[in-house]
């Protein structure tokens, strides 16, 4: 039997990609300019999927507000996770929705058709399996879940393995059958969570035949805020946006503004409604999103402006990611890495990141960010001042 | 959007399907509607109803012919609603259309990009055409294959061979019982029930029916037969394709809500996205231009705006703007504007309907062109009736608003009035089109930090409500109060605040919380200060909307707050909040929000 229907988990807030997802969850975080839950879509319509089933919590009314009834003509469905108690207890939300084999994807990586296509093909080649998982091989698999793979057998699962024996990971897409909802129901929680993972730990310690797929492709995942740069890179290098080319590696959005003398180095993606100022220059590595404005004189390199957000004239952006509705006012300075960054107790030394500005943050004119500054939401800095390290939400920083 | 059903199965019920299944799709447009009925007889012929308007201008006609003399009978059958995006919605326009000898009536979601070349081709050979749709030539590409003795089938695929472009087609013939159907690029899902079988386009049409669906993919046919003769698909060839029966377990009641709790709280959401459509291509900010080709010629030296119901208070506000720019503009309500019809003079009339087809409105947009006035049309619906009628048209591009009390049509009014005025008698206003570019995004700052659900708890077993303010915080709090009497059936008025005292201030109790809407820290938010003050030390509980530029807070129960904006884009924030309480408070209250008792969504009455 065919699979049809695709679940898709959408319904967390990703706490390590804080600040950035005060407003919305990790899924409607900008992949280059568009939400990286599009990018999943995507992959499941284009693998042949016939109805989406999205599983949505933390500020689900971002994602029900985006994508409407429908996206690409395919039903989506929207099933509410009120509690968000891990990626097991959000597929069980879409228990009533699904009576036949489904494909079950998170919703907060780029995938490609490829590998959806694949562990579809895999699971029609088994249907007694009660899972099949897409797995990858990546360089570094330390912040994923390891697998071990033998015959098309998952072996075993190592989530954040400490050694580097391992070279392939979970990629996040699987095919289950209905059985795996008993599955899930019948696997104890972890300090009160149930992660899918441990399902199927159970179901490889219990003997059954949980299969993995060898798949290849873009899988780009941001697991800190300034992987959002990586994955816009890695769009952008494969052109993997909708604006039209106006020249190789240059997408500009018919309804964008780009003035005559400013100029576009690619690759950049400039999306609906922004306008691009006089004298500006915008790339390489340049994701604009919708209704932003880069002001006249303004140089921006390898940064993801999100939706309508504004850099005042003559500001330099390097190695920065902003969230939606950032106001910069004019001569803002983002130097750009490396810079050691502090997420919460943790130290990352020599990022590559200018500065992570969270939405609706408002800066003067004349604003210096200290290489690694992450802003909080809503933050207010007065001219002239130099913010660094991790400025609170709402925060008043002064010059 | 247009939404598509089709029926096999159910003889004594194929026109109650039918329009249960167009009420269903009524998320995918509604500006027009209509249904195809045929059955076996042999020389039976089609019956065919369709309306422009809404679902109900059909259910209108069907009531009255769809019983007693038989018209509208068959054991077959298929329905069509529309949402034009270009070319007017006319009853000619509806779909179904038939071709010349009434043999075969077909229903169309999408676009046929070689119509022209092949309705040139068929009026060359005779073909009458009476419609001005892309769809109609495949009623007579379908008719010039029958004469050609193909069989129904064979003409269907005959015809659905010679378009290009995007498709979904449904076609019924006279005397066969079965419909036909087809795929490219539009959806289409089959459904299949105990004896009956369907086709839509998406399931909740017949959701109710059924939960066994099949999905064709495109460039496949479909094939539905009365009398047990069950479905088949097929490809191009005519080759049977074996396919899945998938179940939908879940409820797809909801789907067009998009897993909101009513399309209103949808809709509300939907504002950013809403107005984001209304500004697009129209607001060049680095260049200080509005670009609206559509108006260019306007030069008003004095307005006057028509208009009913909200509509009327997006017209107050785009008269305090004409004003604003040294343009003297007033309001009229479109009812009363009849009763006695001021002087015109060389007055552009401005009709501001969101259907477009609000009966008071458009005749008093006819007694002013009678008159010999210039009107300008400001409306949601594309070739709708005031489009037509008047010498100009500015669109909102709001798209479909289903629930009946409106609200992103509202905030598109307004955004659509501030760049008509920008356009017209405003120059370069910079600081306008600044707050206009940023409009969607602050709009969407009030829906992620709105607390309008935890207020509206609090108050949702008074008495009364009074909304307050002044200037262009007037009209949002008149709008409030509609908003909140449409949804509530709670008694609400909305006063502008100077006025208060000079007798509302009696009704004024501790039971009756009063909504003070005060943007800014100029003159105006001061006075409206000093009235709430008035208020407060009558002991009714205050709820003030306001950007925290005045004090308002400090006599304040209740705050809304709003992004520092301009004063013109800070109403529109301002009504987004009044939105969330009326909407929170109906909820509170179980209230039939979507549809409430006696209202009707386009008023084409008088």
């Amino acid at each position: 039997m065919s699979v049809r229907t695709a679940v898709v988990l959408a319904a967390g807030e990703g706490t390590r990609l804080r600040p950035l997802t005060r407003n919305r969850p990790k899924p409607m975080l900008p992949a280059a300019n568009r939400p990286v839950l599009e990018y999943v879509f995507d992959a499941l319509i284009d693998a042949g999927i016939e109805t989406i089933g999205v599983v949505v919590g933390y500020k689900r009314d971002r994602v029900q507000e985006h994508f409407g009834p429908t996206y690409r003509d395919v039903s989506i469905e929207y099933l509410h996770q009120d509690k968000q108690l891990g990626s097991g207890h959000a597929l069980l939300e879409a228990r009533a929705a699904v009576a036949e084999p489904f494909l079950a994807v998170n919703g907060d990586r780029v995938i490609e058709p490829g590998m959806v296509a694949d562990v579809m093909a895999a699971a029609e080649r088994h249907p007694d399996a009660p899972a099949t998982l897409a797995v990858i091989e990546r360089p570094d698999v330390r912040q994923y879940g390891a697998v071990v793979l033998d015959a098309g057998r998952i072996d075993r699962l190592v989530e954040q393995p400490d050694t580097d024996e391992y070279r392939l990971i979970n990629a996040g897409v699987y095919a289950f059958s209905p059985a795996i909802f008993d599955a899930i129901e019948d696997t104890p929680r972890t300090d009160g969570e149930l992660p899918l993972t441990d399902t199927l730990a159970r179901l490889i310690d219990g003997g059954e035949s949980v299969r993995g797929v060898h798949t290849e492709g873009l899988w780009v995942d941001a697991t800190y805020p300034w992987d959002l740069l990586t994955v816009m890179r890695e769009l952008l290098a494969r052109g993997r946006v909708d604006e039209p080319p106006e020249e190789e590696g240059v997408w500009v959005d018919d309804s964008a503004l780009v003035h005559d003398d400013a100029t576009l180095q690619r690759p950049v993606v400039v999306g609906p409604d922004c306008e691009v100022g006089p004298g500006a220059a915008v790339g390489p590595d340049v994701a604009l999103g919708r209704n932003a404005t880069v002001g006249a004189n303004a140089t921006v390199e390898r940064t993801v402006l999100d939706a309508d957000t504004r850099v005042g004239p003559g500001s330099t952006l390097l190695d920065c990611v902003t969230g939606e509705d950032v106001t910069l006012g004019a001569d803002a300075t983002v130097p750009g890495g490396p810079a050691s960054v502090r997420v919460g107790s943790r130290v990352f030394e020599d990022q590559r990141l200018g500065a992570v500005i969270a939405d609706r943050t408002e800066a003067g004119g004349d604003v210096t960010f200290t290489p690694g500054t992450l802003v909080g939401p809503g933050a207010h800095i007065h001219t002239g001042a130099r913010p660094s390290g991790w400025i609170a939400t709402g925060a008043e920083v002064l010059g | 959007m247009c939404g598509i059903i089709g029926c096999v199965g159910r003889p004594d019920e194929t026109l109650d399907v039918l329009m249960h299944g167009l009420g269903k799709l009524e998320y995918r447009g509604y500006d027009s509607a209509g249904v195809a009925l045929a059955d076996g007889d042999v020389g039976g012929r089609l019956a065919v109803a369709k309306r422009a308007g809404e679902l109900d201008a059909l259910r209108s006609v069907v009531d009255h012919t769809g019983t007693a003399d038989g018209d509208l009978e068959g054991s077959v059958g298929i329905g069509h609603t529309r949402w034009s995006t270009h070319g007017p919605p006319t009853d000619a326009n509806a779909h179904p259309h038939t071709d010349c000898g009434s043999r075969v009536a077909i229903v169309h979601n999408g676009i046929i990009e070689n119509f022209q070349g092949l309705r040139d081709d068929l009026e060359a050979a005779g073909h009458e055409f009476t419609s001005e749709t892309d769809s109609e030539v495949v009623t007579h590409l379908i008719e010039a294959a029958l004469d050609e003795g193909a069989s129904p089938e064979g003409a269907f695929r005959a015809a659905i061979a010679r378009i290009e472009g995007s498709y979904t087609i449904a076609a019924v013939f006279a005397g066969t019982e079965a419909v036909f159907a087809a795929r490219n690029d539009s959806p289409l899902v089959l459904g299949l029930g105990e004896s009956a079988t369907y086709i839509a386009s998406d399931i909740p049409a017949f959701r109710e029916f059924t939960d066994r669906v099949v999905y064709p993919d495109d460039g496949e046919f479909v094939r539905l037969d009365a009398g047990g003769g069950g479905w088949t698909v097929s490809d191009a060839d005519g080759e049977e394709i074996t396919k899945e029966i998938d179940t939908v377990a879940w409820d797809a009641e909801d789907t067009g809500k998009s897993g909101f709790e009513h399309f209103m709280l949808k809709e509300i959401h939907e504002q950013p996205r809403s107005l984001r459509q209304c500004l697009r291509g129209r607001v060049d900010e680095l260049g200080g231009r509005i670009e609206l080709p559509e108006i260019e010629e306007l030069d008003p030296t004095a307005v006057q705006f028509v208009a009913a119901g909200t509509s009327y208070h997006a017209a107050l506000y785009g008269a305090a703007l004409f004003r604003a720019a040294g343009v003297p503009a007033q309001a009229f309500l479109a009812s009363e504007y009849v009763t006695s019809v001021p002087p015109i003079g060389d007055d552009l009339v401005i009709g501001v309907t969101q259907s477009g087809e609000t009966a008071d409105t458009l005749s008093a947009l006819r007694e002013a062109r009678g008159r010999g006035a210039e009107t300008l049309a400001l409306t949601n619906v594309v070739g709708s009736t005031v489009a037509r009628e008047c010498e100009h048209v500015l669109y909102i591009r709001a798209g479909p608003e289903i629930g009946v009390a409106a609200s992103k049509t509202f905030a598109s009014q307004l955004a659509a009035i501030n760049l008509l005025t920008l356009a017209t008698v405003e120059d370069g206003n910079r600081e306008v089109i600044a707050a206009l570019r940023d409009l969607p995004s602050t709009v969407q700052a009030v829906l992620d930090e709105s607390t309008a659900e935890t207020v509206a708890d609090a108050y949702a077993d008074a008495g009364a409500y009074f909304f307050i303010g002044r200037g262009l915080n007037f009209s949002v709090a008149l709008e409030g109060a509609l908003k909140l009497k449409e949804i509530t059936y709670r008694h609400a008025e909305g006063f502008a605040a100077g006025e208060l005292k000079h007798g509302p201030l009696a009704l004024v109790t501790q039971e009756t919380p009063v909504i003070a809407v005060a943007t800014g820290d100029g003159e105006l938010a001061r006075k409206t200060v000093g009235n709430v003050k008035e208020v407060e030390a009558r002991g009714a509980p205050v709820i003030a909307v306001t950007d925290g530029r005045s004090d308002v807070e400090r006599y304040a129960d209740h705050v809304l707050s709003v992004p520092e904006t301009h004063p013109r884009t800070a109403a529109v924030l301002a009504s987004v909040q009044l939105q969330l309480f009326a909407y929170h408070t109906a909820a509170d209250l179980g209230r039939s929000i979507d549809k409430p008792r006696n209202l009707a969504k386009s008023v084409t009455v008088e």
